[in-house]
């Protein structure tokens, strides 16, 4: 019943900050000068024009009429028309978005081992020389910022040894299959770079409950270094890890704005910079909630497999 | 008994380290924690080891389980455990004893159980991985068995609990329970009492002295507390910075300690019956920085000569299992005591009364919102209907176990918690509920002094500047002449000018908590709200604390609120106490009507498991029954109470008895009952004080 | 001074590797300011002939000294880095020390918001930014200093507010309640002194990546405007010379990173040194 309530009250923040999130948004794009008329119908169209696309936009109702059309709308899946072509977002936004979740998927698949593999590691053989080769590499990687290191990798596998495209094009008839061969590069940037972060996270977390007192009963107990490592250290680290993996996400949104622009590739993170470069009012307002949506809903996942994993929590 | 003694006359004994040195890799240089130490532990035998914080007590449990932190180096020396050398053994077979047949049971049981696993699982883990079960049902019974063994209730149902939801208490007998499970041949125990109640210390004591007289295994009880060795050790060796200074049966050691430092240390304890030692108590403080080359105990020994700070100095017989490490041990002479009573000051009683508080009901703000919209219920009060007085200049304790609500008390004084009903009035007017909404210079009259010296002062400003800042709030004098007021107050809490320059990094406990004193002394308080002072102290420096203190009692004007789980410190300290149980007022009055019969039950309980109290019971209870719980009106004791008469005390609020002494207890015994009851258990056990007097044993 | 070398001696190697990278940036960077072989405008060799003794790095399409343009490039990347982090932290702590002393319904409100903020991925918050401020300020320096600033603000409160909740608690501070101190004055003396460690890492964790922003911007076109040498964009501007001079690629884009390696082994050392040892301050 606690639980309950505590997973409940968490849901109820969770869509609040989204909330928060949509108004942000649209006072954001209230504030930018000129409306979306002027902005689509250029600078000499004359007064009647511009009145009739208002009229027609609802530009001329007050902001807060807007708004709330505007998340009634969102409620029940209708996110609006693009301003410049007159299509509906969803239309749009739907093979962007399954590109980037293809590409992203591929990421993570990368990544869980990326990390896992160095961190423990690093956490048992600490203070060691592979322990302190490992953190100056990724410390380094960590440093490079990623449109470098995407470069770097296209220079690397797509100029002087071309394995993979350059240019990512994707359309309707292109096969599953030739759409992982195209989301490699981009996959292998981005789980390298989460991966460089969360290595360094789980390395101290880890270290940090190696050092625990209830570590040093199970030793003093007469376990083996395996069962403590295995029994009593990991499970106990994955609260932690849970959470980087949560951080990870957050930068894998606005990580995919960058690789796909850098192997311009046709999915969402590109859809986003289009948006704002056009000023896109609808476009924008979607694209922003959507990648909010996604941080804030790994975020409250990650709370309640929390939640259910502590059994401090759990019971009573 | 009697095997245990067959095995120790002849041959090595279980444990024998030899010339044993550790040091610890810091900053690019060895920092030695343990310097030439040799000890021996024979099978069956209960050895203590004594210490303060920092002296290398516990790096020296842990290296008997072969055991030893990463950055710890071996100087030189052996660890002979039935012969093998603990400290050359192959990592595999130290593995396969530890736990096996060397049990550890450790100082915190919440932070040393796993969280995430059922004690159930933990134990069986034990016995799994040495062999000794294969799991199911044989598993299972031998668990329940352990349980059983260790008293704790209903084994089968508390297997399946996790760590966070058994009592502290319980979580010590399940680690004692684990230290157990393989059978062992010696238990290292380290402070495995501290941070437990006074009445849950003295169960577990019991249960180890139980568990000793059954299995017949060796212990090594590593603690700070002397007092708790009296009770269970065969023999005790003292620690001082890494360096053993004097090792000794027990009885022989409190008889006549010959070392300064285990004088200093006996001298310092403070006595249940209010005696005290009439010199050598511990002066100054271990300075980590000022170890000289020969005997680490030589800065601080008023029997130093000129070889001391250079010759090294090492245990040597002088006795029949008594050795000493000081060139100087014939000329320390014999503690002798003061009887208690005389030896207190009477204070004119004072008749004006500086603070009443009464019907005080206090709760703290649990769920908020959550409650105001009936989602989740209120907390229940931590302080039901407290009313009592203190006069001007008067000391008036507050005791009580953690969790009496004793604490919570002087926060609502302090005006940080608004009570939830009730009254206090300070100089005869109502004061104001919250602290935003008393004057400046009413706030300044009411100072508070905090248990933790380590959290009490800023440890970005100087002694100076934290001394200097109530100067500047509540009499708006300037920086420059603050300063002398600053180095006045200092001189008040007897440290040197120069210390405000200082900052709290540099300082010792004892130092800080002196500041701590100081601070609130600047602001001229006609009320001091001390909560546990001296808990958090080392024996010594909480032996020059509390003289701090008596002095201000005798020859100042200010009156005390002293908050103390200490009942020994409190018989010295206060004029009057107040007995406080779960939030419930037990019993108040005079220091000497309080300590006398008829007690009530709780304060007797109280009384019956300080170590070294007369009045210490010798039966073993089993840990926290299945206990019902009493309504709130009922008496809070009900269910815990040996004494308790019937079914009222669950439910029917405890009627006020008043004695000719002054003294008010409640309780639904009548006070011709509760005094016999108190006249039984001093007669029970007079001849064992009578002894311990003569035994100097605290 | 002794101190000083004192600490350098005791200091970590990463942090003294750090050291030693961000004093080379610098100088390099005052360098540029005051002098470059060529003007970074100026269009004074052949387009794309190349490395040479005359052209380091090549020269650009726009006929423009790489080399030149790089050096001169590094005092804009830094002041713009430092200036809206330093913004950020301010603003950032100040809202979270205050916040997380009072608690209450103030302290969940400010939360929220920063909840919000935090929740839209800092790269998408900073191109909404700049977009938003587009038509007004498009490839004004100031506006990226905002930027960062903005992007950078919630995150340090929420760091910020973490802290002041734990010293909050702490008793001298209930002392200073206890002798009814103002908020201004107990954030002041008692609060920020002790977070000025997390903070201080938080600024240099924050000021390492703000390099990386202002390029990841830059790169996308939301930079500083166009003749600007600034990093990210001239990564940006001669993506498409990757196959015939990637030097004029490879000349910023080590720049940057090595700035950033600097930044991120000297934070990584200032973390171990405030976690061993305080520093002192008076007053």
């Amino acid at each position: 019943m606690q639980i309950f309530l505590l997973c409940l009250k968490r849901t109820g923040t969770a869509f609040l900050t989204l909330l928060l999130v949509s108004l942000i948004v649209f006072a954001a794009i209230e504030v930018i000068p000129g409306d979306a008329a002027t902005r689509i119908a250029g600078r000499d169209a004359t007064a009647e024009t511009l009145e009739v696309m208002r009229e027609r936009m609802n530009l001329n109702q007050p902001p807060v009429e807007r708004y709330l059309g505007w998340l009634g709308g969102v409620l029940v899946g209708d996110f609006g028309n693009v301003l410049t072509s007159g299509r509906s977002v969803v239309e749009i936004l739907a093979p962007r978005v399954k590109n980037t979740l293809i590409m992203s998927g591929m990421a993570f698949a990368l990544y869980f081992p990326l990390v896992l593999i160095p961190a423990i590691y690093q956490a048992v053989r600490r203070d060691r020389a592979g322990d302190h080769a490992l953190s100056s590499l990724t410390l380094v990687l960590l440093s490079i910022p990623d449109f470098v290191l995407a470069t770097f990798l296209l220079l690397l596998f797509a100029v002087a040894i071309p394995l993979f495209p350059a240019m990512s094009t994707i359309d309707a008839r292109t096969s599953f299959v030739e759409i992982l061969h195209v989301s490699v590069l981009p996959a292998v940037t981005l789980a390298i770079v989460m991966a460089v972060y969360a290595v360094r996270m789980l390395r101290d977390g880890l270290i940090e409950v190696l050092e625990a007192d209830f570590v040093r009963m199970a030793r003093l107990k007469g376990l083996g270094e395996r069962r403590v490592l295995l029994r009593h250290a990991l499970p106990n680290a994955v609260i932690p890890t849970l959470n980087v993996t949560a951080l990870n996400l957050a930068y894998l949104i606005g990580g995919v704005v960058i690789v796909e622009r850098v192997y311009s590739f046709p999915g969402f993170g590109s859809l986003i910079v289009d948006s704002l470069k056009l000023l896109d009012a609808p476009l924008i307002q979607s694209t922003v909630l959507l990648a909010a949506a996604v941080y804030i809903g790994a975020n409250l996942l990650v709370d309640i497999a929390a939640i259910l994993l502590n059994p401090r929590l759990r019971k009573t | 008994m009697a095997q245990s003694e067959a095995l120790s006359s002849g041959g090595e004994p279980l444990v024998a380290i030899r010339d044993l040195g550790l040091a610890y890799h810091q900053n690019q240089q060895l920092n030695d924690v343990l310097h030439h130490v040799s000890m021996d532990i024979k099978a069956g035998e209960i050895v203590g080891l004594v210490g303060e914080s920092g002296c290398g007590k516990s790096s020296l449990s842990l290296l008997l389980l072969g055991f030893r932190h990463p950055a710890a180096r071996i100087r030189s020396g052996e660890i002979r455990f039935k012969g093998q050398d603990l400290l050359t053994l192959p990592n595999r077979e130290i593995t396969r004893l530890r736990g096996n047949k060397i049990g550890f049971v450790p100082q915190n049981p919440t932070t040393a159980l796993n969280p995430g696993m059922r004690v159930g699982a933990q134990i069986a883990e034990a016995l799994t991985v040495h062999g000794k079960a294969r799991g199911g049902e044989a598993l299972r019974r031998r668990i329940v068995e352990l349980f059983e063994n260790v008293g704790l209730p209903e084994p089968r149902t508390l297997l399946r609990r996790y760590p966070h939801e058994l009592s502290g208490g319980q979580q010590q007998r399940v680690t004692i329970a684990m230290a157990l499970a393989c059978g062992p041949d010696l238990l290292v125990l380290d402070e495995p009492t501290t941070g437990l109640d006074v009445t849950t210390q003295e169960q577990i004591i019991l249960l180890l002295k139980s568990l000793r007289a059954q299995y017949g295994m060796a212990m090594l009880y590593v603690t700070h507390d002397l007092g708790v060795l009296a009770e269970i050790a065969d023999r005790i060796s003292v620690m001082y910075a890494g360096h053993l200074v004097e090792a000794a049966p027990t009885e022989a050691l409190f008889a006549y300690p010959r070392h300064p430092y285990t004088r200093g240390l006996i001298g310092s304890i403070p006595r249940i019956d209010g005696s005290r030692a009439r010199e050598g108590r511990l002066t100054g403080y271990l300075d980590r920085r000022e170890i000289p080359p020969g005997c680490p105990f030589q800065p601080r020994c008023p029997l130093a000569d000129e070889h001391c700070p250079v010759e090294s100095q090492y245990l040597s017989g002088i006795a029949e299992n008594h050795a000493v490490a000081c060139r100087n041990w014939q000329e320390v002479t014999p503690l002798s005591f003061d009887d208690g009573e005389l030896s207190r000051p009477e204070r004119a009683a004072a008749s004006e009364s500086l603070l009443e508080v009464s019907n005080l009901t206090l709760r703290y703000d649990g769920g908020g919102l959550m409650v105001r919209l009936g989602l989740a219920a209120e907390l229940p009060a931590v302080v039901r209907e407290a009313s009592f007085e203190i006069d001007a200049a008067e000391v008036v304790a507050l005791v009580g176990e953690s969790g009496s609500g004793k604490s919570t008390i002087a926060r609502a004084i302090s005006g940080l918690l608004e009570p939830a009903e009730g009254e206090i009035r300070f100089h005869g007017a109502p004061l104001q509920k919250k602290i935003d909404d008393r004057p400046k210079q009413l706030v300044s009259k009411i100072q508070f002094i905090f248990q933790n010296p380590d959290a009490s002062l800023n440890p970005r400003q100087s002694v100076g500047r934290s001394l200097a800042r109530p100067i500047e709030v509540f009499f708006g004098r300037g920086r420059s002449e603050a300063g002398e007021l600053v180095a006045k107050a200092l001189e008040e809490v007897m440290l040197s000018s120069d210390y405000a320059r200082r900052y709290p990094d540099q300082l010792s406990g004892g130092e800080r908590q002196r500041i701590a004193i100081a601070r609130a002394l600047v602001a001229e308080p006609d009320l001091l709200l001390c909560d546990e002072v001296l808990s958090a102290l080392d024996v010594s420096v909480q032996a020059n604390v509390l003289d701090l203190l008596e002095r201000l009692r005798s020859e100042t004007s200010v009156a005390m609120l002293f908050i103390s789980h200490d009942l020994a410190v409190v018989r010295r300290l206060a004029d009057r106490v107040c007995v406080l149980y779960h939030g419930q007022m037990m019993e108040q009055g005079r220091v000497a009507a309080v300590f006398a019969p008829p007690y009530h039950p709780y304060t007797l309980t109280l009384l019956m498991s300080v170590p070294g109290s007369p009045l210490r019971k010798t039966t073993i209870e089993p840990a926290a029954r299945e206990e019902r719980k009493p309504e709130p009106q009922g008496c809070a004791f009900a269910g815990r109470c040996p004494w308790q008469p019937d079914e009222r005390c669950y439910d029917q609020p405890p009627p006020l008895h008043r004695t000719e002494g002054g003294l008010a207890i409640r309780c639904h015994l009548p006070l011709d009952d509760l005094m016999r009851i108190g006249l039984e258990a001093e007669e029970n056990a007079p001849s064992a004080a009578q002894e311990r007097k003569a035994g100097n044993l605290p | 001074m002794e101190r000083a070398a004192a600490y350098w001696r005791q200091a970590p190697g990463a942090f003294r590797i750090g050291a030693v990278i961000l004093a080379i940036h610098l100088t390099l960077a005052l360098l540029g300011w005051i002098w470059t072989p060529y003007d970074y405008t100026a269009r004074v060799g052949i387009p794309l002939s190349g490395m040479s003794w005359e052209h380091l790095f090549g020269v650009d399409q726009n006929a423009r000294d790489i080399f030149s343009r790089v050096l001169y490039g590094g005092h804009i990347v830094i002041l713009l880095a430092v200036s809206g982090t330093l913004l950020g932290v301010l603003v950032g702590a100040t809202l979270g020390l205050t916040s997380g002393y009072l608690g209450g319904w103030l302290d969940e409100v400010v939360m929220r918001l920063f909840d919000a903020f935090n929740s839209i991925p800092f790269l998408v918050l900073g191109l909404l930014a700049s977009a938003v401020a587009g038509p007004v300020a498009s490839g004004n320096p100031l506006l990226l200093v905002g930027v960062v600033a903005l992007v950078y603000a919630p995150r340090v409160g929420r760091i910020a507010r973490s802290a002041a909740q734990n010293i909050a608690t702490q008793d001298y501070v209930l002392i200073a309640r206890l002798r009814r101190e103002g908020v201004g004055s107990v954030v002041r003396r008692e609060i920020l002194p002790n977070c000025s460690g997390p903070l201080l890492v938080e600024f240099a964790l924050r000021a390492g990546y703000a390099p990386v922003l202002i390029g990841s911007l830059g790169f996308l076109g939301f930079g500083v405007r166009a003749p600007l040498p600034e990093w990210g964009r001239m990564i940006a501007e001669n993506r498409n010379l990757i196959f015939t001079t990637p030097e004029a690629l490879l000349a910023p884009g080590i720049a940057l990173a090595t700035l950033v390696v600097g930044l991120n082994l000297f934070t990584d050392g200032v973390a171990r040194l405030i976690g061993r040892s305080s520093v002192h301050e008076n007053g």
